[in-house]
């Protein structure tokens, strides 16, 4: 194997303590093993920070990274990791967006940018091709971050800079602060803005003018136009593209699984008022893509009338609508779209952020939380006016808000009361589907290796609610029943494996996976015509669940055993009390054993077994295995 | 003549035509190989592709010093290799800000002999080939209109 085609083949590692840089080669060899993007930031990640590192001090480092199908035609590649140990969680912090930054990194020459150390002085880095300079950010080091976006296209003079930015949140060190690309595009997960800003770093802003190539010209164009065709020919495609995500909630609500009263119902009265349809109905004006996107989702929204006239932009998303709104039990949509405006520019995450929200809520209406602890807010069930003064508060770390500035399960144990109220795994607040109507899901979320999210697998094929899909592909009929327990520790470990894998070519996961158009043997035909790696369907899933087992065992070395793998007790204990999925509970036990059978993992303490690590070719992670 | 004719409201800026058109004239991928360029503006979300419009009157054609720009009988504007000399005077002249330089040499649209691929992939129709009259839109000019006609503020 002579050259590597599709990948930039180069990495760049910037030293801010010493502000200065260095450019190594890309391997053949970790391209075929760790494929890009996510896979490529646990390997070295796993390597270059030791276990216990301060998430927010010099010896932590940041790494962004993309794969070798993005910055080219093919569709929907668009998107990239940023990965460091998390200070929201402790263990892995790893978060992927879209827009336009990841291809410029590529036309610059890079698949990935580390940052080490931290910078003794507030700087944006700016990468032109191979030109690298740290730049003065004094001016604004506390600008939002449209603000902060605005300011670096007019100082660097040039309108074409991608950038991805924190917020002010961050900068105050709010644990849950985010990465913003295209001012709106959040890589908002796990805190990874609040370690870019604890180097002293606000931004990175990228500019390439060099090409990709791909390996197989013809046969890249074929597999390009073919997937196109079946973006534009599939089930999915009108809903897509007139609603993106937000389409869910109307569908959450009917199956009884829409986040309601934080957890409390999984049905919300009020769901017509602030679905999806209605937003497209009459709000948006225009749609949005990420770059290279065949399927372009994103709205563009506008307030014509009332308190927040004039108010518009971009978005939300479907887990930022469900947030403020059902989540917080808010029925004024209009007070969403701005609560949703104030996370993105303020730069935080808007699950974590509602998510504290929302268990302050339920706390304060069950007489646990009193109007003196929340400095004189009334946190009753939808209070906008409360609702975006906490998120100031939040984002400034002032009165309440600092309490609720770490995560729902810190605000708990700083109480010293409510930890079963918070909806979150391993200090990660969860998104918006109920557990008890997805059981697969919660699954996800026990087992996801940067804490209670369901992007680590997403398995959407459970809402078939079709036995028929399970005995095909598991053969286990209940693997794609969403209330059964049974058959999940396949289903998981599959999709998890198929997500590394798209996290690491860097599409778009909602096309890509959820769509059925990239399973692993079109992930193998596309790495070949693009990079020129052969891979074999089987090769390209055992990448993912090699991607899986390092970022477990990232997990591992900071304390994770088979009791960090839970879930709040109320999804164990308490069924929904209406809607169509109620009257069930989650069995965490009989899923986990499963799942760690299907792993090779060891069903007492829930680690990956020597056997295991060493048939991915993980061999050097077994010596850190605790005895 | 048959003009690319832009619909800025239905451009969702992905660029997919950039890659395109890089693709079709070079096998590579940049959007310094592509004849057209998108202009973006995030705080609005507005989006608006510049690529050439086959003006009646074409600047770079009337002021080439070596006169490698002509007219074919299409009315499309074509370069002659030959005869460039890289000078550059084009991408200044263009009142579009069309032509872009790549090594030395502009980067002038060929409609793809008659198929402009960009048209063809627009995944949302905001490009259309089509029998059309001059029009002198710029983006600015265009993203102004919007936010009017949508009551942005900001």
């Amino acid at each position: 194997m002579s050259k590597l085609y599709g990948y930039a083949g180069k990495i760049l590692r910037i030293s801010l303590t010493d502000e200065d840089y260095r450019v190594d080669p890309l391997s053949v060899r970790e391209a075929r093993g760790y494929l890009g993007g996510r896979g490529l930031n646990i390997r070295r990640l796993y390597k270059e920070v030791r276990a216990g590192a301060d998430p927010l001090g010099p010896s932590n480092r940041l790494m962004f990274a993309t794969g070798p199908l993005v910055g080219t035609m093919f569709p929907t590649a668009s998107r990239f990791n940023v990965s460091a140990r998390s200070p929201q969680t402790g263990i892995l912090g790893d978060t992927n967006a879209g827009g336009h930054f990841a291809p410029e990194m590529k036309f610059a020459g890079f698949d990935q940018i580390i940052l080490e150390g931290a910078c003794s002085r507030p700087v944006y880095v700016s990468v032109r091709d191979d030109e690298v300079e740290l730049k003065d950010a004094e001016e604004i080091k506390w600008a939002t971050v449209f603000e902060a976006d605005i300011h670096i296209k007019r100082a660097l003079r040039d309108p074409w800079v991608q950038t991805v930015i924190c917020g002010p949140a961050a900068m105050k060190g709010v644990k849950y602060g985010g990465l913003f690309a295209n001012q709106v595009r959040a890589a908002s997960r796990t805190g990874m803005g609040t370690v870019m800003a604890s180097k002293n770093v606000k931004a990175i802003a990228v500019r390439g003018t060099g090409a990709v190539e791909v390996a197989e010209p013809e046969a890249f164009r074929d597999l390009v136009l073919q997937l196109e065709k079946e973006i534009r020919d599939h089930e999915q495609y009108p809903g897509r593209r007139l609603m993106g995500t937000t389409r869910i909630l109307t569908m959450a609500n009917r199956a009884g699984f829409l986040p309601t009263r934080n957890y409390t119902s999984g049905v919300y009265e009020h769901a017509e008022e602030v679905s999806g349809e209605r937003l497209a109905r009459e709000y948006n004006v225009k749609t949005r893509g990420c770059f290279a996107c065949t399927i372009p989702c994103s709205r563009v929204y506008t307030v014509r009338a009332g308190p927040h006239k004039g108010l518009h932009g971009e978005g939300p998303e479907y887990e930022a609508l469900g947030s403020f709104t059902s989540r917080i039990g808010n029925r004024d949509l209009e007070l969403a779209l701005k609560a949703n405006d104030m996370c993105n520019r303020l730069g935080l995450d808007i699950l974590t952020t509602a998510g504290c929200i929302g268990w302050a809520m339920e706390m304060y209406e069950a007489g646990e939380l009193t109007q003196e602890e929340t400095g004189g807010l009334e946190l009753t069930w939808g209070n906008g006016e409360a609702t975006l003064k906490l998120i100031q508060l939040i984002a400034r770390r002032e009165g309440f808000g600092d309490v609720l500035a770490d995560g729902s399960a810190e605000a708990a144990r700083k109480l010293g009361r409510g930890l079963d109220r918070a909806a979150q795994v391993k200090g990660l607040d969860l998104i918006m589907a109920d557990p008890r109507g997805l059981k697969g899901f919660g699954l996800g979320y026990m087992v996801a290796t940067r804490g209670g999210d369901h992007l680590r697998s997403e398995p959407f094929i459970e809402l078939s609610d079709d036995p028929r899909l399970g005995q095909r592909m598991f053969g286990v009929p209940e693997a794609t029943v969403r209330k059964a327990d049974k058959g999940k520790g396949k289903l998981i470990t599959y999709f998890e494996d198929w997500c590394a894998v798209i996290d690491a070519l860097e599409p778009c996961k909602n096309i890509m996976q959820n769509m059925m158009l990239l399973p692993f043997d079109r992930a193998a035909e596309a790495m070949e015509v693009t990079t020129g790696l052969k891979l074999s369907p089987q090769e390209v899933r055992e990448a993912g669940a090699r991607i899986i087992n390092l970022e477990r065992m990232f997990g591992v070395r900071e304390g994770v055993t088979r009791r960090d793998d839970d879930l709040p007790r109320r999804f164990k204990e308490t069924p929904l009390a209406e809607g169509a999925s109620s009257g069930t509970v989650v069995d965490v036990d009989l899923m986990l054993d499963e799942y760690y059978a299907e792993r090779g993992w060891n069903q007492a303490t829930g680690w990956p077994t020597p056997e295991t690590l060493t048939k991915l070719g993980l061999g050097f992670a077994a010596a850190d295995l605790p005895a | 003549m048959k003009r690319i004719v832009v619909r800025a409201e239905e451009c969702a800026g992905c660029r997919q035509c950039e890659m395109v058109c890089s693709f079709q004239h070079s096998g590579r991928f940049s959007p310094s190989l592509a004849r057209v360029t998108v202009h973006r503006d995030d705080l609005n979300g507005l989006d608006y592709p510049v690529m050439c419009r086959q003006c009646s009157d074409c600047p770079p054609m009337e002021s080439c010093p070596a006169a490698a720009l002509s007219r074919e009988a299409e009315g499309v504007v074509a370069a002659d290799w030959q005869l460039c000399t890289g000078c550059g005077l084009c991408v200044q002249t263009c009142r579009y800000g069309a032509v872009k330089m790549h090594e030395g040499r502009p980067l002038i649209c060929n409609m793809c002999e008659g198929r402009p691929q960009c048209v063809e992939r627009c995944p949302t129709v905001a490009l259309e080939h089509i029998e059309a009259p001059e029009f002198t839109e710029t983006p600015e000019e265009a993203f102004r209109r919007m936010k009017e006609a949508w009551g942005f503020h900001e």
